[in-house]
């Protein structure tokens, strides 16, 4: 999960399909999809992606790294898991796209390092681990200024009656963050982390 | 010959004595046939059996039953060997019509006059028996099919000649690595175990095993057929089970898909070779093979090659590929298809193969390029993909069959006649396509036919060949007969007969084997094979009559008829499966069997009491095929499904049977209308005698002439296709032509 997919030095590299075989969650079950196209046909949300689950596991096939990745398709999965209960031969659609979308952002693909899942779960990494918990405002305020200083400011705006009710029932509090006892030993932890995650990368 | 006596039966069981009335039908045979009659109220029960069986031991020679239908109680009707006359008063009478309507009563009536009438024009068949009989069993082919066929005939009994064309046993088997799964849980490839089969077959005492022959001639009939074979002996054998099995299609037509442009394009068979060698290598270089992509339905499935689908190349790409997998687990196999066909438990084997990896594109090949690249229109992205970077492209090949040897010159005389039966100008269906998305059918049909000499050079008026069908597969009643051929006592099995695997062919020998065996058995018995199993008659040809016009020996479907010298036919017994269709041809009513003429079909229609045109009542003649027509009747009668009681239902051994004669016999007679009811004609016929219904057909077509001459309608004359799951439609049908009928109005020669 950690090494980085193969480069393409072309449109079509045969050797991306057995990456993913190998490299991705679920991605030995993907070996065993035969096309029927039940998670496409399941999906909410198939309709706003650039390519269906379908679709886009044919072009792993193909090779085709560079659509697979930069397609919005990853991102735009709602996780509601119609497809992981339909897929007749048992292929995780749902986890699949989930760890593509975690190999898009490493890698750097736009549409998937600038969507709104990626921001918010960046926002949420960063809070829970500088304090153990996650602060509703910081959280909040960290995902809508990523998008830039006015951005974020007209979102605060907008949802500012929310804060105020959430405040005022209190659902969100005024004040220094809570945190967690012993942040120092988490941080220990998630060191720890990195290290056998690098490890594993090479 | 002893004097007939005929005993007249009539039940009034199952409601028949309720709707029609009895006494009056025994006053039909007393009045107008002076003859007695009995009736009972259960004639199939003990008592009524009792009652046939002493009348029988008092010197009844022959019986005729008025009850249900000829299709049930034949058991307990049945009295070898004395002949049995049935007319049906319960299926297509009582059970078909309003109870106690004159009409009714009428039909039933009919019924009866036409047993009365058959019964003295019929006699008890006397079998044709006469001379030696063989039992061995002739095998051509020692590949898995004829292996297997040859011992399993050793096992039921008989001797056994298998013949080879090469110097080994174990055919196109030996040259593979591994055979398709046979066993539970059908998910791997399998060990080949040919050599097994060898070792049964040469160490049975009862196969006489001759590799490098080959059949020169064969002549003489099922029983007796007196092989020539290319060693110089000659030997008899009762039947003959043709498992010559099949060759890859030409690859070097396949340039498109870049056969010839690298030697790096091989065929799934070459690929098999390389397997079965060891490690495989490219050709061009001798480097390993890391990346292989299979090209599916290569030249299968296309309408300028083989029209069909030779049901084994996926499955074997799937096998090639895992082999290639196990021996190098990084191997990249993709498989290019149109549609993966992996019939039975193959679907197994595809799971297998996709959790090995193996990558699958559904797409046709557009192009492969002399460096491996593989350009595919895939069907699923919808774009086309360069797949490139390959060692090694496998074009998985269809099957041809060996309907002819291959290599071997055709013969001078007949070659015509290899799909002398195939209409050239009806277009074929290619396989897996319905309707609007099928492709263009073949520029040139005969490219399926495969070339080569003749397997067995038969020595028949109609040829030396075994007639083909449009994709050079053997001719048979698929659906029904599948191992016939159009040459009785001539089986086919195995991939001759359609494409299969190992194990499907090892099955396919069974069957054809146990023809073979019921072939040679009922040959001396004289007894016909299906569809009239067991029939003991077959036809007679009154020569002082016969003009030598030939048509009988032209247009019998299997050949049976052969001419002397002087051109008078000669019948082969044994060839023959009684269908008539030689009688139906025959202008001169010279041909007939012991119980079935064109003479007795003749008298059943004129003894149908006409009634004049001032009744109203029009009489319709349907002539019906007894292999499917009168069963989908019986079913509609048990359906209780109605039809009107204008018609008058004659059972007819096949339409093939039927002699223009019978239809102006019944025209004169006073008919208004005559339909002859039978199987679908055609290339896909469901005839049980495969031409019997076109050759009905054919003659009909000729007919409505004959019918203006006599100022009469054509419309008057049809013939209606029936299936034997019609049960629902063919009244429908009828009433149809009763209304037709009723329109044009009454026949002009009632009452003359």
């Amino acid at each position: 999960m950690n090494a980085l997919s193969p480069t393409p030095t072309k449109k079509y590299d045969l050797s991306f399909a057995r990456w993913v075989y190998r490299n991705v969650d679920g991605g030995d079950r993907l070996a065993l999809c035969m096309q029927c196209g039940t998670c496409s046909g399941s999906c909410p949300i198939g309709a706003q992606m650039d390519f269906g689950p379908r679709k886009l596991f044919m072009m792993i096939r193909a090779g085709m790294k560079e659509e697979v990745l930069s397609s919005n398709s990853m991102a735009a999965c709602v996780s509601c898991y119609n497809c992981v209960v339909r897929c007749p031969r048992k292929v995780p659609v749902k986890y699949i796209l989930q760890s593509l979308f975690t190999v898009a952002v490493r890698e750097g693909y736009a549409q998937s390092v600038d969507s709104d899942n990626a921001r918010f779960a960046r926002a949420f990494w960063w809070s829970a681990a500088k304090f153990g918990r996650t602060d509703e405002r910081l959280v909040t305020a960290r995902f809508y200024f990523s998008y830039g200083l006015s951005a974020g400011f007209k979102k605060s705006m907008a949802n500012l009656a929310i804060a105020k009710g959430m405040v005022k029932a209190k659902r969100m509090h005024l004040g220094l963050p809570h945190t967690c006892k012993n942040a120092g030993e988490l941080r220990k932890i998630l060191a720890k982390a990195a290290e056998i995650e690098a490890r594993h990368a090479t | 010959m002893t004097e007939r006596k005929t005993g007249i039966y009539l039940c009034s069981g199952c409601g028949i004595g309720d709707a029609v009335d009895v006494p009056a039908l025994e006053g039909v045979a007393k009045k107008e046939f002076k003859l007695d009659s009995k009736s009972h109220a259960c004639l199939c029960g003990d008592e009524g059996v009792a009652m046939i069986k002493a009348d029988l031991e008092a010197g009844v020679n022959q019986v005729a039953i008025a009850a249900c239908s000829a299709r049930v109680m034949s058991d307990r009707f049945g009295f070898e060997p004395v002949q049995v006359l049935r007319a049906d008063l319960r299926e297509k009478v009582i059970w078909s019509h309003p109870a106690n309507h004159e009409d009714t009563q009428a039909l039933a009536e009919d019924a009866v006059r036409m047993v009365l009438t058959q019964a003295p024009k019929v006699k008890a068949p006397e079998p044709s028996v006469e001379g030696e009989w063989s039992s061995r069993i002739l095998v051509m082919g020692g590949g898995v099919t004829g292996l297997a066929a040859a011992a399993q005939s050793a096992a039921l009994g008989h001797d056994v000649l298998l013949l080879e064309q090469s110097d080994r046993l174990g055919g196109r088997a030996l040259d593979a690595s591994k055979r398709l799964p046979h066993t539970p849980p059908y998910a791997k490839p399998e060990a080949n175990d040919i050599e097994a089969l060898v070792a049964a077959v040469t160490g049975n005492a009862k196969i006489a095993v001759r590799l490098g022959c080959t059949v020169t001639q064969t002549s003489g009939m099922p029983g007796r057929f007196v092989v020539n074979l290319s060693d110089g002996s000659v030997e008899t054998v009762g039947a003959i089970v043709v498992a010559t099995g099949w060759r890859p299609y030409d690859a070097t037509k396949l340039g498109h898909l870049g056969y010839g442009a690298s030697p790096d394009v091989v065929t799934g068979i070459e690929l098999e070779g390389m397997l079965k060698a060891g490690a495989v290598k490219r050709k061009s270089n001798g480097a390993p093979v890391k990346s292989v992509a299979f090209v599916q339905c290569a030249g299968s499935r296309d309408p300028d090659h083989l029209p069909y689908c030779s049901s084994i190349c996926c499955a074997t790409s799937l096998k090639q590929a895992l082999e290639l997998i196990e021996a190098d687990p990084d191997t990249n196999a993709y498989v290019v298809y149109e549609e993966m066909r992996t019939p039975g438990v193959m679907e197994e084997l595809y799971r297998s193969a996709q959790a090995a990896g193996v990558i699958f594109m559904k797409g046709k090949v557009k192009g492969v390029g002399a460096d491996l690249t593989i350009t595919v229109a895939d069907e699923l992205i919808g774009e086309e993909i360069p797949l490139a970077g390959l060692d090694l492209v496998v074009l998985a090949t269809g099957m041809v069959p060996n309907s002819t040897t291959p290599n071997a010159p055709a013969p001078a005389e007949g070659a015509d006649q290899l799909a002398g039966d195939v209409d050239p100008e009806v277009p074929f269906p290619v396989a897996g396509y319905c309707g609007g998305t099928a492709p263009a059918v073949h520029a040139k049909r005969e490219q399926a036919i495969p070339d080569g000499g003749s397997l067995l050079n038969l020595q028949y008026r109609q040829g030396p060949h075994l007639p083909v069908l449009h994709d050079g597969f053997a001719d048979s009643h698929y659906i029904c007969f599948p191992y016939e051929t159009r040459r009785t006592g001539i089986y086919t099995a195995g991939p001759v007969r359609r494409p299969m695997d190992w194990a499907e062919a090892a099955e396919d020998a069974s069957g054809a084997v146990l023809k073979a065996v019921q072939a040679v058995r009922s040959a001396s018995a004289g007894a016909a094979l299906h569809p009239r199993v067991g029939d003991l008659s077959y036809p007679k040809v009154s020569l002082n009559q016969c003009t030598k016009c030939k048509r009988c020996t032209v247009e019998c479907p299997f050949g049976a008829i052969d001419e002397d010298e002087q051109t008078y036919p000669i019948v082969n017994s044994t060839r023959c499966r009684r269908c008539g269709t030689c009688m139906g041809a025959c202008p001169v009513r010279a041909i007939s069997f012991d119980n079935y003429s064109v003479d007795m079909l003749s008298s059943m229609i004129k003894a149908v009491k006409i009634p004049d045109e001032f009744s109203g009542k029009p009489r319709i003649l349907i002539m019906a095929c007894e292999n499917d027509a009168v069963p989908a009747l019986d079913m509609a009668g048990i359906k209780r499904n109605q039809w009107s009681a204008h018609v008058r239902i004659l059972p007819v051994r096949c339409l093939g049977s039927v002699s223009l004669l019978c239809i102006s016999d019944a025209l004169s007679a006073g008919y208004d209308g005559v339909m002859m009811m039978g199987c679908k004609p055609g290339d896909d016929y469901q005839c049980h005698f495969v031409k019997g219904s076109a050759m009905a057909a054919e003659r009909l077509s000729k007919v409505g002439e004959t019918l203006k001459s006599m100022m009469l309608e054509p419309e008057r004359v049809t013939q209606a296709e029936a299936s034997i799951a019609d049960a629902d439609r063919l009244p429908k049908v009828i009433d149809a032509f009763v209304e037709q009928i009723t329109a044009i109005g009454f026949n002009p020669f009632k009452g003359f």
